[in-house]
């Protein structure tokens, strides 16, 4: 497991506004990361600072071990609202895109039409960008992005624009990229973040507050939570009233929240089985990444 | 010089498909053809559209061939100077406002390609343009008020070409610099009112690149003074070289403010 990127206390400041404070982080070669954090915790100006677009204020940017390199030859970027020449086609910019990332002029043409076909856009290669819809646009973009073939992919927000069809079309383009390249990307939308991650950032204010495996901030920030699926609504109201937990009711459901899981767990399980109550299944509820989201997002 | 090629491309294929490298041209071409035809013309013009009362008099005076080439040469410093600056003060600026930048300076890109290549396709439509224009002009004057030396014609048309080379670096680098409204505003400041100061105060200082349209217009009637004129032009290519060091500096700095 070699870490292919890797920052080092990143830190950006715009006067007196802290954007990206001390952040530092690794990319392991061939895995995804999200960068997830509430609307100006930094995700954009930590992509930024990456794709060179930000001089950093202070902290260092390594590739490969190599301190302070020029990292812009092994990305690609996508920004959130990618913009392009309206009077070039789908073709001639994803070729240039290719060449000024320092394909040999050759085989540009051929590798530009391949990506555009793999992402969609065969029909539209020699269609203006300026007629382009925004779902075609992100598709141009994320050709763009990976023409050259980089070891990183950069991505910001790559799908919030999108419809839930786009959405999930593109995603599945992103997985397929997987294998080949090391995708860092922010997102506001966790299902993807869920869908699509090896390892989690989590930025609030300019801070990396949170990191790890989605596993382990799941069971990081997971408070036990169990369901009980009863025979009738009535048992569901009996039980919410004599047990000795905290519990909420909705028709024939308990929601029992514990403080520590183990031994509560043995005694209500034993508490039901002696409570002579109609039960038809009792099982434990994962928090989901929105609500770990939402906790920490609220921490300060 | 990493690049360069493929940015050139892009910056010729833009101006192709905008039509600039058709209608700027055109402009010059119209002025260059205008002043001597309304030149020579200029009795019967007044004498079909003047509205004059039947007995007015009027003694125009003789154009020489040398006045009516540098008549044209007044035109392109006013006019021709505004198409330059507005059509092409957005040059670097627009990228950066509307984002279409932002792909372009996340590749390796050096950010001396990228002025060079602006520079370039700008400095040869405008050149372009120009001798278009005075050649057009020449061609005419010589049909209707006789005969210009043709090294001195090429003599003044290649001073003036260096003119025009310091406005195309002007404005390109003030394109890096600043916002678009911004860049236009002081390219025109710099190109017209510091023209009109340098003819007003002028007198004291005679090395200037500001003085080389009136050194490109001494050669139709003589020679400029050979000191001036040519420390004149090391001046300005040194202006030149020191404006394009700058252009690339803040398009390098300032590509951190293009639209994410």
């Amino acid at each position: 497991m070699t870490a292919i990127l890797e920052t080092t206390n990143l830190t950006k400041i715009y006067g007196s506004e802290q954007a990206v404070n001390k952040v530092s982080f690794s990319l392991i070669e061939g895995t995804s990361t999200a960068l997830i954090g509430p609307n100006g915790s930094g995700k954009t100006t930590t992509l930024s600072m990456l794709a060179g677009l930000l001089q950093p204020t202070d902290g260092m940017i390594s590739f490969n071990g190599e301190k302070h390199a020029d990292i812009r030859k092994h990305i690609g970027f996508l920004p959130q609202y990618p913009q392009f020449f309206s009077w070039m086609t789908a073709l001639e910019f994803t070729e240039m895109a290719a060449r000024l990332s320092g394909m040999d002029s050759r085989h540009t043409k051929i590798e530009a039409q391949k990506t555009l076909e793999f992402v969609g856009l065969g029909e539209a290669l020699r269609k203006k960008t300026g007629a382009f819809s925004g779902g075609m646009k992100q598709r141009l973009g994320l050709a763009q992005a990976i023409v050259h073939k980089p070891k990183i992919l950069l991505l910001d927000e790559p799908v919030s624009a999108l419809d839930p069809v786009g959405r999930r079309e593109i995603m599945n383009l992103l997985k397929s990229l997987q294998q080949n390249m090391t995708i860092l990307y922010s997102t506001h939308i966790l299902n993807d973040a869920e869908e699509m991650t090896n390892q989690l950032l989590f930025l609030r204010k300019g801070e990396l507050v949170e990191q790890g495996s989605l596993s382990d901030v799941k069971t990081k920030y997971d408070s036990p939570r169990y369901r009980v699926e009863f025979a009738s609504a009535q048992d569901a109201l009996t039980f919410a009233a004599r047990s000795p937990w905290k519990v909420s009711y909705e028709e024939i459901f308990a929601f029992i929240d514990l403080d520590n899981e183990l031994p509560e767990m043995n005694a209500v399980l034993g508490y039901l089985a002696n409570s002579g109550l109609g039960i038809r299944k009792v099982e434990r509820q994962t928090s989901s990444l929105e609500e770990i989201f939402m906790k920490v997002a609220r921490q300060e | 010089m990493k690049n360069l090629i493929v940015l050139f491309q892009k910056e010729w294929r833009e101006n192709t498909r905008n039509f600039k490298i058709l209608w700027i041209p055109l402009v010059f071409i119209f002025f260059g053809l205008s002043e001597p035809l309304t030149s020579y013309y200029l009795p019967q013009i007044l004498e079909a559209v003047g509205n004059l009362p039947e007995d007015a008099v009027f003694s125009l005076p003789e154009f020489t061939a040398a006045q009516v080439i540098m008549a044209t040469m007044g035109q392109y410093q006013f006019f021709g100077m505004l198409v330059l600056v507005l059509g092409f003060a957005g040059t670097i600026s627009r990228e950066r406002k509307n984002g279409t930048g932002t792909l372009i300076y996340v590749r390796p890109i050096s950010y001396l390609s990228y002025f060079l290549s602006k520079w370039k396709v700008i400095g040869t439509i405008a050149l372009v343009s120009v001798w278009l224009g005075l050649l057009t002009t020449w061609y005419y004057t010589e049909l209707l008020f006789g005969k210009v030396d043709t090294a001195d014609f090429f003599a003044f048309a290649g001073t003036y070409s260096v003119w025009i080379l310091f406005v195309v670096t002007i404005v390109v680098a003030m394109s890096a610099w600043l916002p678009t409204g911004a860049a236009a505003t002081v390219s025109l400041l710099l190109v017209l009112l510091v023209q009109i100061v340098d003819s007003l105060l002028g007198a004291y200082w005679t090395i200037s690149p500001w003085k080389l349209a009136i050194y490109a217009t001494q050669w139709l009637t003589g020679s400029p003074d050979a000191t001036n004129f040519w420390w004149s032009i090391v001046v300005t290519l040194i202006a030149i070289v020191g404006l394009v060091v700058f252009g690339v500096w803040m398009s390098k700095r300032n590509a951190s403010k293009t639209k994410i």
